[in-house]
């Protein structure tokens, strides 16, 4: 199929994608050689600043809530959005119309299209409000969970949903024949079929949490501070230090770590749809 | 038979409360309704301390429009039309560096193309404090990209690159070259070469071939990359927050200020309600666009 690009146009596409590869590294590459900078009055390179960011307890606490808050965020949104792809794949009426048929999609979809700052301040000003009438929910890293776990949901549902709505109809009809209950047919016939989706949604939670700045930032409080919010007050109190640039570049090789990991144990299986940013 | 099909349906209509209820529930709880409250704040009046407080009333909006007790003032207008323009280029470059690379991994061989597509999408999953304040250390004042720039004397000396106007630029369409990629890389897997194949045979080559041939099928892939650039970098904190500075305000920067620093939640939340009437009228607007043009049949809910 691809044949058809002549020779020439392949020169010129190669010529334009590696340095637009080289250029999508060279920043993160930047952040590491940074981070062996030497010790204050030294010359050279040194594992100085790893050696102060190992001796700062800050920084592990920031780690630990950070984890907490992604795995304890995927978790629920996992078990919440794979009930929710599964229910409307299998339960909704296809035939209803109008707008009331429409509001679960519309209720799906608006924390995706919602651009993270009015989804961030908007959960401020919620928990705010609650605290200040019932003394719950007050900014921490409650408050996070709860506002990570709203915007996994939706992507969670519908890598469930997908899976579901490529399978073959007359599975659900052979469990009905074998008197399999709902429950029954959901933990014996759906749960495992619909595994890889079900795992696959839960590592997306966990990346979107991960990656996500914006709104915990808005729904922190100050005993709540994760690893991206100790970074950014870090920059914006004294600038890049090779302190963070020794965190950052933790990050950094972790993530490519587990991804090239992840892509050696699923290597074979091909498609855009296997990635999502 | 009647009461029994009626029955078949209630019990329908039960399990899927049962089964979608509680997700549907939590976002409307800690998201639609939030979000309704934040609207609703727009139309306040604000006390001394920034918060919402009765009569109702439309001074907000007078407020994003620029009037003040100091007069009119253009700073909000300028910072709309600088977002705008912000979230166009970098969408328009991610277009524009997609194309190449999507066709560049196309005529990969098949064992190669995952990986080549995985290190285009990988560093969207460090987090994105990290990878844009990375580059602040390519385009900072004492980054040798800026000595470049001071030689040429694009940057006056002792400043950088960053923070300023290309820095956003650039961190955005960095940021956000993923959620292009991908949607046009669907796109291209699906495209019929047989096409480009009649287009060659009737003598069709180079740019005209791609554009009779090539783009109207990754038209949908596009407009959907388009969507999900455009949105979030019109909105986005974090970029030019740390690569901007005071010269390149973005809308995301001037909201957030209203409920953080000199805290005014009736002027934010006006502001608010502006930025999203923009990004829904953009949605509605490629929504028909892709419809028109005869869009994508991806498995939607």
């Amino acid at each position: 199929m691809s044949n058809v690009v002549p020779r020439r146009v392949r020169a010129v596409l190669a010529g334009i994608s590696w340095p637009v590869y080289v250029l999508l590294y060279t920043p993160l590459a930047l952040v590491a050689f940074y981070s062996f900078a030497p010790e204050p009055n030294g010359v050279g390179h040194s594992l100085h600043a790893y050696n102060v960011l190992f001796h700062d307890g800050d920084v592990f606490v920031a780690l630990q809530r950070s984890l907490i808050l992604a795995l304890g965020s995927a978790t629920v949104s996992t078990m919440l959005g794979t009930l929710l792809g599964y229910g409307l794949c299998r339960f909704r009426n296809a035939n209803a119309r109008g707008f009331l048929a429409n509001i679960p999609s519309l209720v799906i979809y608006t924390p995706i299209i919602m651009p993270s700052l009015v989804f961030g301040i908007s959960e401020l000003i919620f928990f705010n409000f609650v605290h200040r009438t019932t003394g719950l929910l007050g900014a921490g890293l409650d408050t996070m969970v709860i506002a990570h776990i709203t915007f996994q949901v939706p992507y969670v549902a519908l890598t469930v949903f997908a899976r579901l709505a490529g399978l073959d109809p007359n599975l659900f009809e052979a469990s009905n024949d074998l008197y399999a209950d709902g429950v029954k047919s959901f933990f014996y016939l759906i749960v495992p079929v619909v595994q890889p989706a079900i795992i696959g949604g839960f590592m997306l939670g966990i990346t979107l949490s991960i990656d996500d700045f914006t709104i915990s930032f808005f729904t922190a409080g100050p005993g709540s501070v994760t690893l991206p919010i100790y970074i950014y007050s870090a920059i914006a109190r004294k600038g890049i230090s090779p302190e963070i640039n020794a965190l950052g570049t933790l990050m950094i090789g972790t993530i490519i770590l587990f991804a090239v990991v992840h892509f050696l144990i699923t290597k074979g299986r091909e498609g855009a749809d296997e990635y999502s940013a | 038979m009647r009461t029994q099909v009626q029955n078949e349906a209630r019990r329908q209509g039960l399990r899927l409360w049962i089964t979608s209820g509680p997700g549907l529930f939590w976002i409307v709880l800690f998201l639609l309704i939030p979000s309704a409250v934040l609207l609703g704040i727009g139309f306040f009046s604000a006390d001394d301390y920034g918060s919402p407080i009765l009569p109702v009333t439309l001074q907000p909006f007078q407020q994003v429009a620029g009037y003040s007790l100091l007069g009119w003032d253009d700073g909000n207008i300028i910072i709309f039309l600088r977002s705008l323009a912000q979230a166009g280029i970098a969408t328009a470059v991610t277009a524009l560096l997609s194309y190449p690379l999507v066709f560049f991994i196309m005529t990969r061989p098949a064992a190669l193309r995952p990986l080549l597509l995985l290190f285009i999408v990988l560093p969207s999953w460090t987090n994105q404090v990290v990878r844009t304040y990375a580059w602040l250390e390519l385009l900072g004042p004492n980054a040798p990209v800026s000595w470049l720039a001071h030689a040429l004397h694009i940057v006056p000396p002792d400043l950088g690159i960053a923070p300023g106007t290309f820095a956003v630029t650039t961190g955005l369409a960095y940021n956000y070259l993923p959620y292009m990629m991908v949607p046009l890389y669907a796109s291209a897997e699906k495209l019929d070469w047989t096409l480009v194949e009649a287009g060659r045979d009737l003598y069709a080559s180079g740019l005209r071939l791609f554009w009779h041939t090539v783009f109207p099928q990754t038209l949908p892939g596009l407009l959907s990359g388009v969507i999900f650039v455009a949105i979030p970098a019109f909105g986005d904190y974090v970029v030019p927050q740390l690569l901007g500075g005071d010269r390149a305000l973005m809308i995301g920067s001037l909201i957030a200020n209203q409920f953080t620093e000199t805290p005014d939640w009736p002027y934010g939340a006006a502001l608010t309600i502006i930025m999203l009437v923009f990004t829904g009228a953009g949605l509605v607007a490629f929504r028909v666009l892709t419809r028109k043009l005869g869009g994508a049949g991806e498995a939607t809910i």
